[in-house]
């Protein structure tokens, strides 16, 4: 496979989006805003923003005013005919083995860095590659970024196998080095009815974000189809920001070692300086939840009965705010645990009575050392560049199993589908490649792969050649190399998704997402590489050597052209005479005679130049003398 | 135009803020910034495009400068120079007869009525040289074979923050009242060669206007105060406006006095005089003028130009 930079690979190992047209009925405008936090085993914090913003879809409906959805949204939706897109800018990488592969928010909130757009449009196939252009320039426009470099055939693909209802329909691309900053957050925030002005959105301060290990702000746009005609209904719009923080540790006493055991306590003015001063009004909901998850759950629980077992006294009737690891700020309104035994806990607060006088700000207080572990996708990949030099290299992936999917395997003896070297091929299902054309498409490798459950680690290894650009195409620093995109690993059989009792959840749209079955998806690392980069000096050393040339051919032809041999050797003639007659002159007038017989055309001149000559040598001896005489008397 | 991202980029200690002073007391990156050309994008081709308007179909209306012969444009350009040019990206130069050439077909597209260029580089003067185009206003931070220097160096960030003529444009802009009425000429005169490093070169041979006369909102864009009323419009609006004028025309008229006392003797001895005398009489008569003045602002608020390409000075 030949790589060229501008054609980007993206190796996608069975690329599955979830690409769901969530069948519902919008009848109204709404809008509604969820913040969930969640602590994380390396002792930082997850805090993830949702907004979602629902409008009916009928004829006459884009020509009106919306009251709460976005109108440049609602535009965007119907000029382009999108059926579902997604644009997410993120910075940081997420971490897969420290804050978790296997639950809702890491498969749908972890993004590769830089830009990931995708879209599914509702246009015959062969319109669809003119209005993905159209639509990167509009969002590079509406979001500040330079989304148009999405543009270049050679910058995206078209997945085959990522959805089987939008095939054909569906274009995919990424930017890996783009920039994500306040600017782009601008423009998010705008699309929200209260902005950044009231209501959660209010939390968001900007140093605090851009500081963070992990940001990642997200936007994505689904049609909605009535479940009793299959028409279109609505467009749901869902905003999402999911910031992973290092909650400021201040204690006095960091002194003695078992403190580095306890997880930093925080509150919500601690990690972004600010409360909430109380909720957007034109919000239909506004709640902050704490998910709990399950592995913490089941470290609290041992220590619960670890503590009873000392102490009888039992006071875990006082419900669950507190309890033995922590102490939270504030009471929970509602307390909604998972079905399964052992499962996570979301504590769920409404903000409605809250405002300025009254300001919300949850704290949790760590009150004895727990360590805990998040659940893990089924294989864990890490994807590295292999070779050296300019002339080829190689991409591997390795894919390792955790220890979750032995238990997971052992219990439900699932097999995993995969993707595996050419070493093996019977571990492949279905294999699709496309290489990359130079300048006109990237290469992509879709790989579909059903691995045995004692799979302990595979590697994949796929060798590519580096190309060569055009001086025009390379970005003004090319020495710092050209990236390749992360490569999605989807694991369709396996589902994350928690689950609530129906009857206890509130009717929350960020609590429905996450109850949604969606498939594991994880990205990996984005690869950059060094590509050979020409002297860029060269065009001003090949412009000098050319006119170097050229005024050699163009000097030695005139020469040629110019020169006559018979001219110049008279002229060589005469000049010889000339030095002659000269010389000749010189002699004659040593020996006192005229020169009259060689120059005959001037007699005269000459002859009175002869007689002057005398006078002039007679002069020149009265001044010599007359200076050593003056030297004579002065200097004595 | 942004081709670094400097607010966001790891090196930088204080995450989405950039700073003027190392006093880190003003953060010129705010909440609510939007970028309309960034990282790669900002090169020679989209600059010369968005100021000839020859985009292609599909640019959004974000990326496009829409001004017509009414316009005042402010283009202020900060970066490498040399004589007579400018550099994009380490990559391009701008040379000056393809920026007058710009310019030019500017003005016979009728995209701007009075163009105002500011441009804080290395021999920034000779960008001007070949500019023919009536009503274009140009000043430059130095001279041909003048470099210009950071103001200072932050040891904090470990950068210089801010270039001497940017520094200074944005200490006269901090200085002025809501209400002045400043001048293009007295922002021109506060410039002081000794302090900048560099002597400060302007070309006005071009722009018809008195200097003295055209006041900086013109170009620069100015945050109007809003005087909240309890009542509606309807009613009181007419009473309302009047009352918040007249609030202003005191606010002018005791800062107006305040200045008279202090500095009214250095302003007559600089030969401000006249300039004064206009200022004061403007302040006196026309206030018709503050709905035009927010009239302008908005127009210049719709192109702000900045280029901003480095935050290390060194000489360029």
């Amino acid at each position: 496979m030949a790589l060229t930079p501008t054609t980007i690979l993206t190796l996608s190992l069975l690329l599955l989006l979830p690409i769901l047209s969530s069948a519902k009925v919008v009848e109204d405008e709404q809008f509604s805003e969820e913040l969930l936090l969640k602590p994380l085993p390396d002792r930082k914090i997850l805090t993830h923003f949702h907004f979602q913003t629902e409008a009916p879809i009928s004829d006459h409906s884009f020509a009106r005013h919306h009251h709460l959805f976005p109108k440049s949204i609602a535009q965007l939706v119907k000029k382009f005919h999108i059926k579902a897109m997604e644009l997410s800018f993120t910075q940081g990488r997420w971490n897969y083995e420290r804050w978790g592969g296997f639950d809702p928010i890491s498969s749908q909130n972890a993004k590769p860095p830089g830009v990931e757009l995708w879209a599914v449009f509702d246009v015959p196939p062969h319109q669809v590659d003119a209005y993905w252009k159209n639509l990167t320039h509009s969002l590079s426009g509406l979001f500040c970024a330079s989304i148009n470099f999405l543009e270049s055939s050679s910058s995206y693909s078209a997945p085959k196998w990522a959805s089987q209802s939008a095939l054909g329909s569906l274009r995919y691309g990424t930017l890996p080095r783009e920039a994500v900053c306040t600017e782009n957050l601008t423009p998010w925030l705008k699309l929200l009815p209260c902005r950044d002005k009231a209501g959660l959105s209010a939390l968001m301060d900007r140093p605090s974000i851009y500081r963070s290990f992990y940001h990642s702000q997200r936007l994505h746009l689904t049609i909605s189809t009535d479940p009793a005609d299959g028409l279109d209904s609505g467009i749901i719009l869902e905003q999402t920001l999911t910031v992973v923080l290092q909650p400021n540790f201040q204690r006095a006493g960091i002194s003695y070692p078992d403190e580095i055991k306890f997880q930093p306590s925080w509150s919500l003015s601690s990690i972004f300086g600010r409360k909430i001063n109380g909720r957007c009004v034109l919000a239909k909901s506004s709640n902050v939840y704490l998910q709990v998850e399950r592995g913490l759950v089941t470290q609290l629980e041992n220590l619960e009965k670890n503590t009873v077992a000392y102490d009888s006294n039992d006071t875990g009737t006082e419900g669950l705010r507190r309890n033995l690891g922590f102490e939270l700020s504030i009471t929970p309104d509602r307390v909604h645990r998972e079905l399964e035994k052992s499962s996570s806990i979301l504590y769920e607060y409404s903000i409605k009575g809250y405002n300025d006088t009254e300001q919300f700000d949850l704290g949790l207080t760590w009150k004895h050392p727990v360590v805990w572990s998040s659940p893990h996708a089924p294989l864990y990949a890490s994807r590295f560049l292999m070779g050296s030099g300019n002339e080829r290299g190689s991409i591997a992936i390795s894919l390792k199993s955790t220890d979750l999917t032995k238990g997971f395997i052992a219990a439900n003896n699932v097999e995993e589908k995969y993707e595996k070297p050419h070493a093996v091929t019977d571990f492949v299902e279905k294999m699709s490649v496309s290489p990359s054309e130079d300048k006109v498409s990237p290469g992509m490798m879709e790989l579909v792969l059903r691995f045995p459950c004692e799979i302990k680690s595979a590697v994949l290894n796929i060798e590519f050649d580096k190309g060569f650009l055009h001086i025009d195409e390379y970005p003004p620093d090319a020495n710092q190399g050209f990236d390749i995109p992360s490569a999605i690993i989807s694991f369709p059989d396996f589902h994350a998704g928690l689950q609530f009792p129906n009857n206890s959840i509130s009717n929350s749209p960020m609590v429905s997402k996450l109850q949604e079955k969606s498939p594991v998806l994880s990205y990996t690392e984005v690869l950059l590489v060094p590509l050979t980069t020409p002297d860029f000096s060269m065009p001003y050393n090949v412009i000098t050597i050319t006119c170097t040339v050229f005024a050699l051919y163009f000097g030695s032809l005139l020469n040629v052209l110019r020169r006559r041999v018979g001219e110049e050797e008279r002229l060589l003639k005469n000049k010889d005479a000339n030095k002659a007659a000269f010389l000749r002159r010189i002699l004659d007038k040593l020996r006192g005679r005229s020169s009259e017989s060689t120059q005959p055309q001037q007699p005269s001149t000459l002859s009175s130049s002869s007689s002057f000559i005398t006078p002039k040598l007679f002069l020149k001896v009265l001044l010599v003398a007359g200076i050593a005489v003056i030297w004579q008397y002065y200097l004595k | 135009m942004l081709p670094d991202d400097m607010p966001c980029n790891p090196r930088n200690d204080y995450p989405s803020q950039v700073f003027n002073n190392k006093n880190h007391k003003l953060n010129l990156y705010g909440e609510k910034v939007e970028v309309d050309y960034r990282g790669y994008e900002v090169n020679l081709e989209n600059f010369l495009r968005l100021l000839k308007g020859r985009h292609q179909l599909n640019t959004p209306r974000s990326k496009r400068l829409l001004t017509d012969e009414g316009s005042h444009i402010l283009l202020f350009m900060s970066g490498h120079g040399f004589d007579g040019g400018f550099k994009f990206q380490d990559k391009e130069d701008l040379s000056s007869d393809i920026f007058a050439d710009a310019v030019n077909e500017m003005k016979e597209k009728k995209r701007f009525k009075e163009l105002l260029i500011m441009v804080d580089t290395c021999q920034a003067a000779t960008l001007f040289t070949n500019l023919t185009s009536p009503g274009v206003l140009a000043i430059g931070s130095s001279v041909q074979g003048e470099s210009s220097y950071s103001h200072h160096f932050d040891y904090d960030l470990g950068v210089a923050v801010i270039d001497r003529f940017t520094f200074y444009t944005l200490a006269f802009f901090e200085r002025i009242n809501l209400y002045d009425n400043d001048s293009l000429s007295s922002l021109f005169h506060s410039y002081n060669p000794r302090l900048l490093d560099s002597t400060p070169y302007y070309r006005k041979d071009l722009y018809q206007r008195k200097l003295e006369e055209v006041p900086v909102t013109d170009f620069f864009g100015s945050v109007m105060k809003t005087i909240h009323t309890d009542s509606a419009y309807k009613k009181f609006g007419r009473a309302i406006t009047k009352m918040s004028l007249d609030e202003s025309r005191i606010l002018r008229n005791s800062c107006a006095a305040d200045e008279d006392q202090s500095s009214r003797e250095e302003y007559f001895e600089d030969g401000f005089g006249q300039l004064w005398s206009t200022i004061v009489r403007k302040v006196n008569t026309s206030f018709e003028n503050l709905e035009e003045l927010h009239y302008y602002a908005l127009f210049c608020m719709l192109l702000l130009v900045a280029i901003i390409v480095d935050a290390v000075m060194q000489p360029r």
